[in-house]
Order: C-alpha cells, then sequence, then structure tokens
C-alpha cells in the first residue's frame, strides 16, 4: 500500500519506545501494519536523515553482535513532533471514513 | 560487481565523497540483517541475496530521496570553496582590517562627495561601497544565529537591488540581458546554500552559510 508522506510518522512512533537501527525500524513498520504498509527499504534511510536533520531523531554508533550499527532514537522535539502527527492523522482519518461510509450508504 | 555494488553505485550518484561513504556503510549493514533473516527463514545465498535487494527497491528513487536529504558533491565543493576564502581572509588580521575598512572608507567618501555637490562621483563610490561591503565586509559582522542570518539576508537582497538601480537607474530593462547574465551564479551559489541549510544541523553551519 502507498503511504507517501506518513513515512516519517511511522518512524517516529517505531522509535516512541526504544532507540533503534534502521533494519529493525522497517521491520516493526511492516510487522505492526501486519504486511499491510510494504515499503522499499531504500527509502527508509533518507527520511531518517531528514528526521536528523530536522533535530526529531538523533543518531549514534553502536555494537551488536560484533557488527557495527547506528541507532536512532527519538529527541523532545520529536515526541511533540509525533504527538501533532497522530492528531492530524485522527482528523484526517475520521473525514475520509465519514465521506467513504457516505459513499456506500 | 555484485548486485549490492551496482545498486550502491546507482544510489550514491553525484553525491559527496562523506555522503557516500555514509550511505554506503547503512545500506550494507541493512542488506547484510535483510540478507541474514532470509538465510535464517531456508533461503539459498543467491535467493538470500535478491531477497535483500529486492527490499532495498528502486536505486535510482533511493538516489533521488538521498540528494534531497544528503549534501551533494557540488554542495560540498561550495562549501570547500567557502571554507578556503573565509580562512584565506580571517587568518590574517592586515587583510581583515584592510577589507573592513575599504567599504567604509568608501562610504565616507561618497557622503563628503554628495554634500560637496558632486553627485556623479558620490554615486560610484556609494556603488563601490556598497559592493564591497557585501564581499568583504559580511564574513566580519556578528551573524551566527539563523534569525540574525535571515535579517543579513534581506539587508544584503536589499543592498543588491539598491546598487543595480544605482548602476542602471532607468537603464535596467535595457541591460536586463547583461544583469541576468552576471547573476545568475549569484542565483546559482545562494540556492545551493539554502539547499545546504536544509541538509546541515544549525550547529554544523560554516560561517559562510549564515551568510
Amino acid at each position: 500500500m502507498n503511504f507517501k508522506g506518513t513515512l516519517p510518522t511511522l518512524i517516529l512512533e517505531a522509535l516512541r519506545h526504544e532507540p533503534n537501527h534502521g533494519y529493525r525500524i522497517a521491520q516493526q513498520i511492516k510487522e505492526r501494519s501486519q504486511g499491510v504498509l510494504d515499503f522499499k527499504e531504500g527509502t527508509l534511510y533518507p527520511a531518517l536523515h531528514k528526521l536528523e536533520n530536522e533535530g526529531l531523531v538523533k543518531s549514534h554508533n553502536s555494537i551488536e553482535n560484533g557488527r557495527p550499527r547506528r541507532y536512532y532514537r527519538i529527541t523532545e522535539s520529536g515526541r511533540k513532533a509525533l504527538s501533532k502527527d497522530r492528531a492530524h492523522w485522527r482528523e484526517v482519518s475520521q473525514a475520509v471514513t465519514i465521506i467513504l461510509g457516505e459513499a456506500r450508504q | 560487481m555484485t548486485r549490492l555494488d551496482s545498486w550502491l553505485d546507482q544510489a550514491t550518484r553525484r553525491l559527496s565523497r562523506d555522503s557516500a561513504a555514509q550511505v554506503r556503510a547503512e545500506i550494507k549493514e541493512h542488506y547484510e540483517s535483510a540478507r541474514e533473516a532470509a538465510t535464517s527463514r531456508g533461503a539459498t545465498a543467491d535467493d538470500a541475496d535478491q531477497q535483500a535487494i529486492a527490499a532495498l527497491g528502486d536505486a535510482r528513487t533511493a538516489n533521488c530521496q538521498y540528494r534531497k536529504v544528503l549534501l551533494t558533491a557540488a554542495e560540498a565543493r561550495i562549501l570547500r570553496q567557502g571554507n578556503w576564502e573565509a580562512r584565506a581572509i580571517c587568518s590574517r588580521v592586515w587583510l581583515k582590517r584592510t577589507l573592513v575598512a575599504l567599504p567604509l572608507a568608501a562610504l565616507i567618501a561618497a557622503t563628503v562627495f554628495f554634500l560637496m555637490g558632486s553627485l556623479e562621483t558620490a554615486r560610484i563610490l556609494l556603488i563601490a561601497g556598497l559592493g564591497t561591503s557585501l564581499l568583504f565586509a559580511a564574513p566580519m559582522l556578528p551573524v551566527y544565529t539563523p534569525s540574525r542570518s535571515r535579517i543579513y539576508r534581506v539587508v544584503k537582497g536589499l543592498a543588491i537591488v539598491a546598487m543595480l538601480t544605482l548602476v542602471f537607474g532607468s537603464d535596467a530593462l535595457k541591460w536586463s540581458w547583461l544583469l541576468i547574465s552576471c547573476l545568475w551564479p549569484v542565483f546559482w551559489v545562494e540556492r545551493t546554500r539554502a539547499s545546504i541549510r536544509r541538509k546541515l544541523q544549525v550547529a554544523d553551519w560554516p560561517k559562510q552559510l549564515y551568510l
């Protein structure tokens, strides 16, 4: 499913509880959406860099099982942006549900 | 050349050396994890490789998106050149003082000539004062916050318009071909700087990005 524009919000949500690396963020989004939100993983990193440039996430290098990993964590501004995005999404989805519900009747 | 190498070559096209190295490292890390996961699900080495590459998607699309958020080779070159110019000026105290004094002297002289009634000389000196202050004195100004930078850029724009008005006056339209051909490099550099500002965090901005 195409979910252009919502990837940054989904990344912030994936990082809400704990810092994570790119591969796990991608898998988490796919798993939590039960495979509905399937995206090309090469586009995940540009989105992560954009969030980092905007100060919404921060990254650091770490070693996991002997392999270097770049971990990302959400910042305080990132949490604020996430709650704003969540409220906005609720409004949009409610409006779309109403419209589509009307169309069916 | 492996599938991953050719994917990376496309995805890192026209990126700066540092940006390309960063992309290579993160994508390799991602690819290895994806390959391991596929192998643990029972895929053969070749299938795992194919699945990991397919999951990354189109390299050209990734390249387009990377170019929007990471420094390109052209942007890195502009940053390097600007840093060299700033270092060359700031490392020599006498040069720094001369470059600050030059526009100031031109502006004072313009005022004196204006008061003496020599309007044409005053006009030329005012143009020279505005031009040299934009070129030389600006790096010495205390512009080191994004809000000051925005104010400075507005003032710079107004100074350029004032300078052009003083030079061409009502003939500006007639000379527009010359204006456009002379000013496009300025616009191009400004546009590139704006793009670099979006890509770098404020803490990493060199002095030239504030101007």
